[in-house]
């Protein structure tokens, strides 16, 4: 009895420690973006305080930050919504029917999810420039689809391959279409599923800094870029700085509380289906 | 069975992969299972993968020989674009600031999978047996990987400051006086490696976690009979059932951390003195700020190849694991 308490014991400690590890310098920076600019760096750290709110106000009027805001919301609706149009059926075919070269086309989406941004960014930065999606959110929608598609795919292959075929065979005895029965049979029963997969896909539009850096200027500038420009390295503006990496982390950071289930099951599918 | 494969094969072949294909002519005198399996196989719209194909072309193909042919030219935004040959590509590989981000790449990549992934073991095993509380600790631990790596590299800018950041203040109440982190040659590196740590350990514990819950329960509760120890349960039971989704969570890691740019962007640059410069920060200075669009390109292929030898090698450790099961 006694080792197995005291294995408990250090299990716990081991535990509370790296959670304290994760969770410190969020909530640090989050008391800097709440502290006066005196208590921010004051030696010895001040721990309590009242919070002051005017980083936050200078951060999110900071010219283009609401707007970047903004424009990655956007991002995050339209990439969801063009890897679900297009990934979806996409999907369906490769986990339910028989397809020529499935396994050809799976090994491309791994190897497109894998490719090294600066090797798609410079043609694509030609190639828009030249179309007139330069700075605009649908053209950043759009190339992102490198990384949400394949995801996409791969997520709901695997939800869909819970779905019985039967419920399908029915449906197609009684004449419903290939579009009708994965719009209205397999996407509502994996509906929990899919749910997860646009969250991960969110969070991966909405952190990615790469792409945006090199595609986008000035009106669909995202919040990752908003962000950067906060880091001088001359003058920095700590309160303010971290005002703007708060109110960057907040979204995602409820999605982690809300969703962390979700997020843990699609984060395991992806890697180990 | 064999006269399916052999419609299947001739529809394929007759409508080139599209469309769909008639319905069997001599239907009626099929048995019943064999007529459904064959409408079923006769009613394969292949015409609904064609918009998730053209996607990724588009952001595939295209780029990728585009950038093939922008790596033999000269082109530096300007008007005029010469064939170059190899120049570009002898550059890459001998000159010392590209060998040197490729160095520091690895150094990266190496250090950070190994830590990531030990720490994440560690970490699942350590955690998979809390009974309460494991829901709060698993969502705390998650955190880090929810930040987006420009926020990431604020969040450490701060905390690493040499004279303002906390890193410092709690090892100067310990007697230690910190080092300027970021700010030095020999520091650098490793600062970048312990942030990364820092932000996508939660990665590999996630899946490893899950990996560990998903084992079935026999062979412990049979090691555990014939008395055999934590650690040679661990090292001859768990370790090779985890062996699969190790190497996944590996390669992925992997590739991860050789196309790092956020942290290094966000922090340091690539500095001290290019001592974390590394490819991807590279491939952007030679392009975006230098306007040598070709040797950056010749930088993005040289690295998408090796990228790709580790995916195809990995699809072969794939099938092996697949084939001894």
């Amino acid at each position: 009895m006694r080792p197995a308490s005291l294995g408990i014991v250090w299990r716990y400690a081991a535990a509370i420690l790296a959670a304290i590890i994760s969770i410190f310098p969020i909530l640090w920076i989050a008391m800097i973006a709440l502290k006066t600019r005196t208590d921010a760096f004051a030696i010895p750290p001040v721990w309590f305080f009242s919070p002051v709110w005017e980083h936050f106000q200078r951060a999110w009027t900071t010219s283009g930050f609401s707007g970047a805001f903004f424009n990655s919301v956007l991002v995050c609706v339209i990439g969801n919504l063009l890897a679900f149009a297009v990934g979806i059926p996409a999907a369906y075919m490769l986990n339910k029917r028989r397809v020529p070269a499935k396994r050809a086309i799976l090994i491309w989406l791994l190897i497109s999810y894998m490719l090294p941004e600066f090797l798609f960014v410079i043609p694509m930065y030609v190639f828009y420039q030249y179309v007139g999606l330069y700075d605009t959110v649908i053209g950043l929608a759009i190339v992102y689809q490198i990384f949400t598609l394949p995801f996409t795919i791969w997520l709901a292959r695997a939800f869909f391959a819970d779905v019985p075929s039967s419920l399908a065979e029915a449906a197609q005895l009684e004449g419903a279409s290939t579009s009708q029965i994965i719009w209205k049979i397999y996407v509502p029963i994996a509906a929990p599923g899919l749910a997860a997969t646009a969250i991960l896909n969110s969070i991966k539009m909405w952190n990615e800094l790469t792409i945006a850096l090199a595609l986008t200027f000035d009106r669909a500038q995202t919040v990752t870029l908003a962000v950067a420009g906060f880091r001088g390295y001359a003058s920095i503006d700590w309160g303010a700085m971290s005002a703007a990496s708060i109110i960057v982390i907040l979204p995602m950071a409820l999605f982690a509380i809300l969703a962390q289930r979700r997020i843990v099951q699609g984060l395991s599918l992806g890697a180990v289906k | 069975m064999d006269c399916k494969k052999r419609w299947l094969a001739l529809s394929n072949n007759a409508f080139g992969g599209w469309g769909e294909p008639p319905r069997p002519p001599h239907r009626s005198k099929m048995p019943l299972m064999l007529e459904t399996t064959m409408r079923r196989t006769a009613f394969n719209p292949y015409w609904l993968l064609v918009p998730a194909l053209l996607m990724l072309a588009l952001n595939t193909f295209y780029p990728v020989i585009y950038s093939i042919y922008l790596s033999f030219t000269d082109w530096n935004w300007g008007k005029t674009s010469n064939f170059v040959g190899l120049t570009n590509f002898i550059n890459v590989l001998t000159k010392p600031q590209f060998r040197g981000a490729f160095f520091n790449t690895l150094i990266f990549s190496v250090s950070a999978v190994v830590v990531e992934t030990l720490l994440g073991l560690g970490l699942a095993l350590v955690i998979n047996r809390l009974t309460v509380g494991a829901g709060i600790i698993r969502t705390i631990l998650l955190m880090p990987l929810m930040v987006s790596g420009i926020a990431v590299s604020l969040v450490w800018k701060v905390l690493l400051d040499p004279t303002q950041g906390i890193i410092n203040y709690f090892l100067a109440q310990i007697g230690i006086a910190g080092p300027a982190w970021l700010g030095t040659v020999p520091t650098a590196m490793p600062s970048i490696i312990m942030i990364d740590t820092w932000w996508q350990t939660a990665f590999t514990f996630i899946i490893l976690s899950s990996a560990l819950k998903g084992l079935p329960a026999e062979p412990f509760e049979a090691a555990q009979l014939e008395g055999a120890g934590a650690w040679a349960t661990f090292r001859h039971i768990t370790l090779p059932m985890l062996k699969p989704v190790l190497i996944t969570v590996i390669i992925f890691r992997t590739v991860d951390t050789l196309k790092i740019f956020d942290i290094v962007f966000g922090t340091t640059g690539g500095g001290p003195l290019r001592a974390t410069e590394v490819v991807q920060t590279l491939a952007y200075q030679t392009a975006f700020k230098f306007h040598r669009f070709g040797e950056s390109a010749a930088l993005s292929v040289v690295f998408s190849l090796i990228i790709l030898l580790l995916c195809l090698a990995y699809l072969r450790l794939d099938t092996t694991e697949e084939d001894a099961s």
